[in-house]
């Protein structure tokens, strides 16, 4: 159905549904009416006249548009310069889109196409004229188990099928308007093709990097023990949200478990940043015994318990004392933590 | 994103569960080997995560046809493991049926096809051409989401939206914890030297 590629040019886009405007003024008796809605079509579609890019950029789920009660003529008219366009779908079977496609596209003759189109509208003897006529009442369709009424629009074939169909394309085109903001780089592109190409892209670098990240951790992990608590993990990740308590908790965290490492390592205590949360992790993956005393981390209490078994020299301890004591976090380097990148990732936190 | 935070420590804990019991099984494996039963993991600690989806479904009973992953898919379903396996079954029914009412619909279509190559192509050249690319692109959007050949257009678009979104999340906690495990690696050694 091609009236669906001619609103977004006029920048109208109505999303979603099945809305109709105006429903009472549907039919439209005389010529010179038509000739009004029909020019104030063209005058919007004159911009690009017969550039196929143009409508090639058109959504191609655009349909339904409120431009008053012209809808349909205008909608009507338009066809023939669609039906050149590459976008174009589903050709109508309805005969009036088979008059129309035959002839040119340009908009000067739409109007000399359009009038003759209404004309055999009236004359003849098909579903179209039939329905023409019959257009302002409803048409309800049932679909499948849900009922969704659709209204015909003016001039088309209002047999269940074509009508099935536009529902259905709407469906799509709606979904496609969630991709759009899903996908990166898919806002200029608006072709139902170019569409599914950048989602296939999208999809496939997105599986090649699931692939490449397992094979990095395969080379990383010589043993496949994630010895990641859980609780710690699952905090990490909500503390990006709520900033402050985290903090708290993640200090008494690495305080604890650095006491429990054999390997003196010095941690540091820093914001959110997730090199150093990172750290932290490894941290506790290399830790032999796998500790989970979730309720010990919000327990600053085991932190006293636990010193005097720490293996810590002087002054780190006292250190250590000094900066629980004044309940902040200060980036800690000691001569111990030698360098690798993430000191550049300690954060001044006061 | 609230959701996908929740999503992002769903996932983690199943995979970390997941691979637990892999490497509880064996304990020398080559690189291809871990390669392949972190991914296996992390697929199916996604999908278990997202329950309710139609790939997810997909990937899992996919993944329950070789024997060896059934005791890992069990484990990683277990909470939800009494409302899937109806569902599951449903749902192959269901994609069954699709599948074979759509190897009809196919058929008709080819003749269909057929029949109309003689005429349109004359008119509606670009229209053709434009149906055929569409076409193609679904065939191959179809193979990429899992579960996807025996989806209709609408819903293989749902669906891959949804599979999008979890696979961005899948990214995310894996280059985490890559890089997390790299930079403790790094220190490690440093600290050696």
């Amino acid at each position: 159905m091609n009236p669906e590629f001619i609103e977004s040019n006029a920048g109208v886009r109505s999303q979603g549904g099945i809305k109709w405007q105006q429903p009472q003024s549907f039919f439209i008796e005389n010529d010179h009416h038509l000739q009004n809605m029909f020019t104030s079509g063209i005058n919007i579609v004159k911009p690009d006249p017969g550039m196929d890019d143009s409508w090639a950029g058109l959504d191609a789920g655009a349909y339904g548009y409120q431009l008053g009660c012209g809808d349909h003529m205008f909608l009507h008219g338009n066809l023939t310069s669609v039906s050149v366009s590459p976008r174009k779908r589903k050709a109508d079977k309805g005969q009036t889109l088979q008059v129309v496609s035959e002839k040119e596209k340009k908009i000067k003759r739409c109007s000399d196409g359009d009038s003759k189109i209404t004309r055999q509208n009236s004359s003849n003897n098909n579903s179209n004229s039939n329905n023409s006529s019959k257009d302002k009442s409803k048409v309800s369709k049932v679909q499948k188990p849900d009922y969704i009424h659709v209204r015909a629009r003016r001039g088309q074939a209002t047999d269940s099928h074509s009508l099935a169909e536009r529902v259905r394309r709407e469906k799509i085109s709606d979904r496609m308007k969630f991709l759009q903001d899903l996908v990166p780089g898919c806002n200029k592109i608006t072709g139902k093709a170019g569409m599914l190409d950048e989602i296939i892209n999208y999809v496939q670098s997105l599986q090649k990097q699931v692939e490449f990240l397992s094979m990095k951790l395969a080379t990383v992990n010589p043993e496949l023990d994630f010895n990641i608590d859980n609780a710690f993990t699952r905090e990490m990740f909500e503390s990006s949200t709520s900033e402050f308590p985290a903090l708290a908790c993640s200090s008494t965290n690495s305080a604890y478990f650095d006491q429990l490492n054999s390997l003196d390592q010095v941690v540091s205590y820093s914001g959110l940043d997730m090199g150093i949360n990172s750290s932290e992790m490894g941290l506790r993956r290399s830790i032999s015994a796998p500790v989970s005393v979730p309720e010990a981390f919000m327990d600053s209490s085991c932190f006293n318990q636990i010193q005097p078994t720490a293996t810590w020299d002087a002054d780190l301890q006292n250190l250590y004392k000094v900066e629980f004591e004044q309940g902040t976090l200060i980036p800690f380097q000691s001569h111990q933590f030698t360098g690798s990148n993430e000191a550049s990732n300690l954060k001044m936190e006061t | 994103m609230h959701t996908s935070s929740k999503l992002k420590s769903e996932f983690i804990k199943k995979w970390v569960k997941g691979l637990q019991i892999c490497c509880s099984s064996k304990k020398n494996m080559d690189f291809l080997e871990r390669k392949k039963k972190i991914k296996l993991c992390a697929d199916i600690a996604l999908a278990c995560a997202k329950n309710s989806t139609s790939w997810s479904i997909a990937l899992i009973s996919e993944a329950k046809k070789h024997d060896e992953n059934k005791t890992l898919v069990d484990n990683l379903l277990r909470p939800e493991s009494q409302i899937k396996p109806q569902k599951t079954n449903h749902q192959m029914c269901a994609s069954h049926k699709r599948v074979r009412s759509k190897k009809i619909l196919k058929k008709s279509h080819h003749v269909c096809q057929r029949m109309k190559k003689m005429g349109p192509p004359k008119s509606n050249i670009a229209t053709y051409i434009a149906k055929r690319l569409v076409k193609k692109r679904t065939q191959v959007l179809k193979r990429l989401v899992p579960g996807g050949e025996s989806m209709d257009e609408f819903s293989l678009i749902e669906e891959a939206l949804d599979y999008i979104l979890s696979l961005k999340v899948q990214v995310d906690v894996m280059r985490t914890l890559a890089n997390a495990t790299e930079v403790l690696n790094q220190s490690d050694s440093s600290i050696f030297d």
